[in-house]
C-alpha cells in the first residue's frame, strides 16, 4: 500500500515539473510514457491483488495435499502470510522442485516459496531472501537404550540409508570414536523398522522426517534424542535476481516471522514440538 | 487392487478435472473450427503463393509440439509483453490455433474434393461465389471432411492434457495429484482413462452416426 502511495507522489512531482519549461516537458513525458516499466514487481503484485507463489506439494510437511486436495503444509501457510502482509490474494502455483526456478523466470510466479538451498549456484539465476527456514537432523534412537544427547552415540550400533548426507556424518564419528558400529541400508524405511526392532540404537534423520514416523505410528519403540549437530540446510525465499524490492520487503518479513513467534507456530503446526531452527548463523552477517 | 483410499471427495475432484478437460476443448475445437474454415477458404480461394505467409504460419503450429508452444506463449505474454494473463485463456489461445491449423488443412482439403467441373457449372448457372459456396461447396464439402474434424477434435481432447504446464488443472493433473496423494498410481490412471472414455466415445458414436446418415441421401 505504501510503495503505491509513494508511485502517486512522483507522479505529481513530475506534473508539476512538466509546467517548468519544454525541455522539462519533453524529458518527463518521455519518462511517463515508461512509467509502467519502473514500477518493480513489489508494486506489480500489490497493484494486481495476487501473490503467485510456487509450492512444492509432495514434500510434507512443507507442502502437501488435504483429503480435499487443498494445498497445505508449512510453505503453503507461509506464502498466506506474505500475501496477508502485502494485502493481497495468495494463489499456490504447484511446482516440483526442478520446476520452480523455471516457473520464476518464465513469470508464472512472482516467488517460490519451496524450501530452495540456498546456494551459490543458484543465486547466479535467482535472488535469495535470508533463510526462513533450515532442516535439522535429529538423533532419533530405540525407547529401550540410554541417550541423553548427541554424543550419547558413542559406542552405539548405528545405521542410515547408505550414500546420504547423515550416513556419512555417522560413519565418521564412528571412525572418529573409534567404537560402535554403522551399519548402511538401503532406504530409510528399513532403517526405522530395524531401529523399532532393536537391531540399531539409534539413527540420523532430518527432524522432519524422525517428527513424522514417530508420529504415524508405524514404528513402535522409537524416540527423538537431540538435535545431531550437523550444518543445517538453510532454505530461503527465491525471486527474480534483480527485484530488490521485493527482496527487502521478503527480508523484513521473514524477520518479522520469527520476532512474532508465527516462525515457532507454524513449526509447531506442521513439523512437531520443539524448538525450530536457528535461523543465524554465528560468527557472521546476515 | 481395488482396496483404495479413494474417498466420494476425490471422484469429485477427477470429475472437476475432467470438466475441465471438457471446457478447454470445446473452446479451442468451437473457436479453431470458425478460425480453420476461414483460413482454409483464404487458402484455397488466394491460391498458394499468395497464401504462403499464412500456411508457412499454420505450419509452424502443426510443426512445434503443443507442450512447446504452451510453455513459450505463456512466457512471452508474461514476460516480454508483462501482461499477467491465467494460465487458462493461454491455453485456449494456444489450442485454438493449434486446432485452427490443422482444421485449415482438413477444410482445404475437402474443397479441393469438390469436382472444378461441378463448381464451373453452378457458376454458369448463374450462381454467385457465394451461393456457389452455401448451395455446392458446403454440403459436398462436409461429406469429406466431417470424419476427419471428429478425429481432429478426439485428438485435441487427448492433446489438451498437455495444458498442465500452464497450470490448468484439467484431468490428467487432477489424476496426478491423487496420485501423489494415494500412491495408487495403476488404480487411478485406470479411472482416469475411463474418464477420457467416457468423453471421447459419445463424441465417436455421434460422428458415426452422422457419417451414416449423411451418406445415405
Amino acid at each position: 500500500m505504501e510503495s503505491s502511495h509513494m508511485d502517486s507522489n512522483t507522479r505529481q512531482g513530475e506534473e508539476k515539473d512538466m509546467k517548468i519549461s519544454t525541455l522539462t516537458i519533453a524529458a518527463v513525458s518521455a519518462t511517463a510514457l515508461t512509467g509502467p516499466a519502473f514500477a518493480d514487481k513489489l508494486d506489480d503484485i500489490i497493484a494486481s491483488g495476487t501473490l503467485r507463489c510456487a509450492v512444492v506439494l509432495d514434500f510434507p510437511p512443507m507442502g502437501s495435499r488435504d483429503e480435499n486436495n487443498e494445498p497445505q503444509g508449512f510453505d503453503v501457510d507461509y506464502c498466506n502470510d506474505l500475501a496477508a502482509a502485502l494485502g493481497v490474494e495468495a494463489e499456490v502455483v504447484e511446482t516440483t522442485f526442478p520446476e520452480r526456478i523455471p516457473a520464476l523466470v518464465s513469470g508464472q510466479v512472482d516467488v517460490a516459496v519451496a524450501s530452495t538451498s540456498d546456494t551459490l549456484e543458484r543465486a547466479k539465476t535467482v535472488g535469495f531472501t535470508i533463510p526462513y527456514y533450515a532442516f535439522e537432523n535429529a538423533v532419533v534412537a530405540n525407547e529401550g537404550v540410554e541417550m541423553s544427547s548427541w554424543e550419547d552415540l558413542q559406542g552405539k550400533t548405528v545405521g542410515a540409508t547408505a550414500g546420504t548426507y547423515e550416513a556419512i556424518w555417522l560413519e565418521g564419528k564412528i571412525d572418529e570414536w573409534g567404537e560402535g558400529e554403522f551399519r548402511p541400508y538401503q532406504n530409510q524405511a528399513d532403517v526405522f523398522l530395524a531401529l523399532s526392532q532393536g537391531q540399531l540404537d539409534a539413527t540420523v534423520s532430518t527432524v522432519e522426517v524422525a517428527e513424522a514416523n514417530v508420529a504415524s505410528g508405524n514404528y513402535d519403540g522409537i524416540k527423538i534424542v537431540d538435535k545431531a549437530p550437523m550444518v543445517p540446510d538453510y532454505v530461503g525465499l527465491i525471486t527474480l535476481r534483480g527485484e530488490y524490492g521485493l527482496i527487502d520487503y521478503m527480508n523484513l518479513f521473514i524477520n518479522q516471522q520469527v520476532r512474532t513467534g508465527r516462525y515457532a507456530e507454524l513449526y509447531e503446526k506442521w513439523v512437531g514440538e520443539g524448538e525450530p531452527a536457528d535461523l543465524t548463523i554465528q560468527g557472521v552477517y546476515r | 487392487m481395488f482396496d483404495t483410499a479413494m474417498t466420494l471427495n476425490d471422484v469429485m475432484f477427477l470429475a472437476q478435472g475432467a470438466g475441465m478437460t471438457i471446457l478447454v476443448t470445446l473452446i479451442a475445437v468451437v473457436c479453431g473450427t470458425v478460425l480453420g474454415i476461414i483460413f482454409g477458404v483464404v487458402r484455397y480461394q488466394v491460391g498458394p503463393v499468395w497464401a504462403a505467409p499464412l500456411t508457412f504460419f499454420l505450419d509452424v503450429f502443426r510443426s512445434i509440439p503443443l507442450l512447446i508452444q504452451l510453455v513459450l506463449t505463456f512466457a512471452f505474454i508474461g514476460t516480454v509483453m508483462k501482461i499477467r494473463i491465467s494460465g487458462f485463456s493461454v491455453a485456449c489461445l494456444v489450442l485454438t490455433l493449434y486446432t485452427s491449423a490443422y482444421c485449415a488443412e482438413i477444410v482445404r482439403g475437402a474443397i479441393e474434393s469438390v469436382p472444378p467441373t461441378l463448381r464451373r457449372a453452378s457458376r454458369s448457372l448463374g450462381m454467385t461465389w457465394g451461393q456457389d459456396m452455401r448451395h455446392i461447396v458446403l454440403p459436398l464439402a462436409t461429406r469429406v471432411a466431417f470424419p476427419s474434424w471428429i478425429g481432429l477434435a478426439l485428438s485435441v481432447m487427448k492433446d489438451s492434457a498437455l495444458v498442465y504446464v500452464v497450470q490448468v488443472t484439467e484431468l490428467l493433473k487432477s489424476t496426478q495429484i491423487l496420485i501423489t496423494r494415494l500412491q495408487e498410481p495403476l488404480f487411478l490412471l485406470m479411472i482416469c482413462g475411463a474418464f477420457y472414455f467416457l468423453i471421447s466415445f459419445p463424441i465417436a458414436r455421434i460422428g458415426g452416426y452422422l457419417e451414416r446418415r449423411w451418406s445415405n441421401d
